[in-house]
């Protein structure tokens, strides 16, 4: 991964938002690069997200957010030098434009291996409490030594981190302004980072706007949320497609596990490899659809390249298993049928509603971009 | 050389064998359920320890619309046996105590403690691990909780694989 390069669509963002704009992050950005500790905003870090999101929010004791915390933990998510070989960083392989994930079924780590899981969406995390597909990772904080030390992703360990980054002159002052000393540690390292993370919240895509009255949804969008809702009654006359069941509440994320029916022999068994348990194969984390349309290609192992393959997956392709979710079996539009059968407009309305997830908000939010991105663009030009 | 050679072979057969043992094992694995939270002794539930209870039934439609027969055994049963305050400690702060009941998808509901204490209420609620005289359906069991005469379903819920006993914050 080129830690320089940029994506397109922040750039046009950048030009949109006019030159005064750009100097203006420029300075900013250049005076915390020199004042460092003083520019710094302190004190408690405020989330702020619509209450029907609920309170469910998962906040270690130890680990209180704060400004600087936060601050300390973006320039730390984007940091490559905690990879063994300076070349990635979280960044690499999340990527704001994309929610956080990269565009590639697997992804390259610091030995050039790729991953053996598609790169999840950062969104909302502040409401999880099991972390990747098969949700073995109890908290953030446990979840980021994972990339940091895995020799396929970050490859370096925990100390081998602290003391690089304790060389590099802005992180010290930074460490005791966040921790009270300017000692660097592993668990330092992981709060900071988790704390960032929890800060990446996506609440304004239209589906919001809609659940606030204040956006009115096309009639394709509304049938597709109704679809996307309603279980399948084909004796009452009631057409649906029971996306709600795992995937549904104003989040779209309800914390599941399910086998979707993507296999009946699964090549990789999910939660069962580490249960060993034959309810568990195959079983993945219900991911958030929230942004869905941007965090292509789909599923634990990126099979899917499109919305209108994932369509076509639970209308006609589920795949029978013992561990299959009871609730893909079925249920279909056809009396007795054994699978959704939605017809090809239907599945284009709930794309249209997928659609709606869609965050601009979340993706060109500043407080989420790659702060060192500012300076190496200003050595460029 | 033979010798060497028969060495070999069985080393190999045993490598190629180990893996095949264990995955054999692996798939005859069964469910638990682990109690624990604000308990004085923390279980780990199998089917043999279920039997050593008496087994109750409780007959509720299911979503099929028809009248079903489960057995198994009083949640608050097995909750005595991991102490939990029950019976008569059942009064003043304990009141503000849950069970946490969670399933191997991720799906979590809650009862009042006092929702399942026969100094409260007659309504059985139990652990079951058979339905009409058979074990439970995989995507269900192989333990289930049966609500008597909760309307909906939403609480029965399936393939328990822990309880949890905690105090409201
Ligand atoms: C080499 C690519 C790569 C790098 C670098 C990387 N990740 Fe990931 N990330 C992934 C993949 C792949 C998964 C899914 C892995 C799995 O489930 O086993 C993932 C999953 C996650 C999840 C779980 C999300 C969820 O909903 O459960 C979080 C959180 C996360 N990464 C944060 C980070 C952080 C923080 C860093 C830096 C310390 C980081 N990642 C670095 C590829 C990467
Ligand atoms: C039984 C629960 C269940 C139901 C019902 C369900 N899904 Fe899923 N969905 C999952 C699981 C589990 C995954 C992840 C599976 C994997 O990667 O192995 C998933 C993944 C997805 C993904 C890919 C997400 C990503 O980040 O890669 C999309 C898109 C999706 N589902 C859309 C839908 C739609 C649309 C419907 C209704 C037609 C639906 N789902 C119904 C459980 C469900």
């Amino acid at each position: 991964m080129n830690p320089l390069k940029h994506n397109p669509f922040l750039n046009r963002q950048k030009l949109k938002s006019g030159r005064v704009m750009f100097l203006l992050v420029v300075f900013v950005s250049l005076s915390s690069w020199c004042y460092l500790a003083v520019g710094i905003e302190t004190g408690a870090y405020v989330l702020v997200y619509p209450s029907n999101f609920g309170n469910r929010i998962q906040i270690p004791a130890n680990n209180p957010t704060t400004k600087q915390g936060v601050y300390l933990g973006r320039m730390l998510f984007y940091e490559n030098r905690l990879s063994a070989a300076n070349t990635v960083s979280c960044g690499s392989c999340h990527h704001q434009d994309k929610a956080f994930t990269d565009g590639l079924a697997f992804s390259k780590g610091v030995d050039n291996v790729l991953t053996s899981r598609n790169s999840m969406s950062l969104a909302n995390l502040l409401w999880a409490r099991k972390f990747f597909w098969d949700g073995r990772a109890d908290g953030l904080e446990e979840q980021a030594i994972t990339p940091l030390t895995n020799p396929h992703e970050m490859g370096q360990s925990l100390d081998a981190s602290a003391q690089k980054i304790g060389k590099i002159a802005a992180y010290p002052p930074l460490f005791k302004l966040v921790y009270g000393d300017s000692s660097i540690t592993g668990d330092r390292i992981v709060k900071a980072i988790a704390q960032f993370e929890r800060t990446l919240i996506s609440a304004n895509s239209r589906y919001d706007q809609y659940l606030r009255s204040a956006y009115q949804p096309t009639p394709d969008e509304l049938k597709g949320m109704e679809l996307f809702n309603n279980a399948p009654q084909p004796e009452k006359g009631i057409r649906g497609a029971n996306c709600s069941h795992c995937h549904g509440g104003v989040k779209t994320y309800m914390e599941l596990f399910h086998n979707n029916g993507l296999d009946s022999i699964p090549k990789d068994a999910g939660i069962a490899e580490l249960t060993s348990l034959p309810a568990d194969r195959g079983r993945f984390k219900v991911p958030t659809l929230r942004n869905i349309a941007l965090t292509a290609p789909y599923m634990h192992d990126g099979r899917f390249k499109t919305l209108d393959q994932v369509l076509d997956h639970y209308s006609d392709h589920i795949l029978e298993s013992a561990s299959l979710s009871s609730f893909l079996r079925g249920e279909s539009n056809e009396p007795g049928g054994t699978s959704l059968k939605l017809q090809p407009l239907e599945k284009k309305q709930i794309i249209a509603f997928l659609n709606m997830l869609t965050d601009q908000d979340f993706i060109h939010n500043p407080d989420f971009a790659d702060p060192h991105l500012l300076t190496s663009k200003n050595k460029k030009y | 050389m033979k010798k060497q050679l028969l060495i070999a072979c069985i080393a190999l057969l045993s490598f190629t064998a180990i893996p095949l043992l264990s995955q054999a094992q692996a798939a005859e694995k069964q469910a638990t359920i682990k109690v624990s939270g604000e308990v004085s002794a923390p279980l780990t539930i199998d089917a043999a320890y279920l039997q050593k209870f008496t087994q109750t039934t409780v007959i509720r439609k299911d979503r099929d619309g028809k009248d079903h027969t489960y057995s198994g055994v009083i949640v608050s049963e097995i909750l005595k046996n991991a102490g939990v305050t029950l019976g008569p400690e059942l009064k003043g702060e304990n009141l503000t105590k849950y069970l946490l009941v969670e399933a191997s998808d991720g799906y979590q509901v809650i009862f009042a403690l006092a929702e399942l204490d026969k100094g409260y209420t007659d309504r059985a609620i139990i652990l079951a691990d058979q339905v009409d005289g058979k074990p439970l359906a995989p995507g269900d069991g192989p333990y289930r909780i049966i609500v008597q005469d909760e309307k909906k379903p939403a609480r029965c819920i399936k393939q328990v694989t822990a309880m949890q006993i905690h105090f409201i914050k």
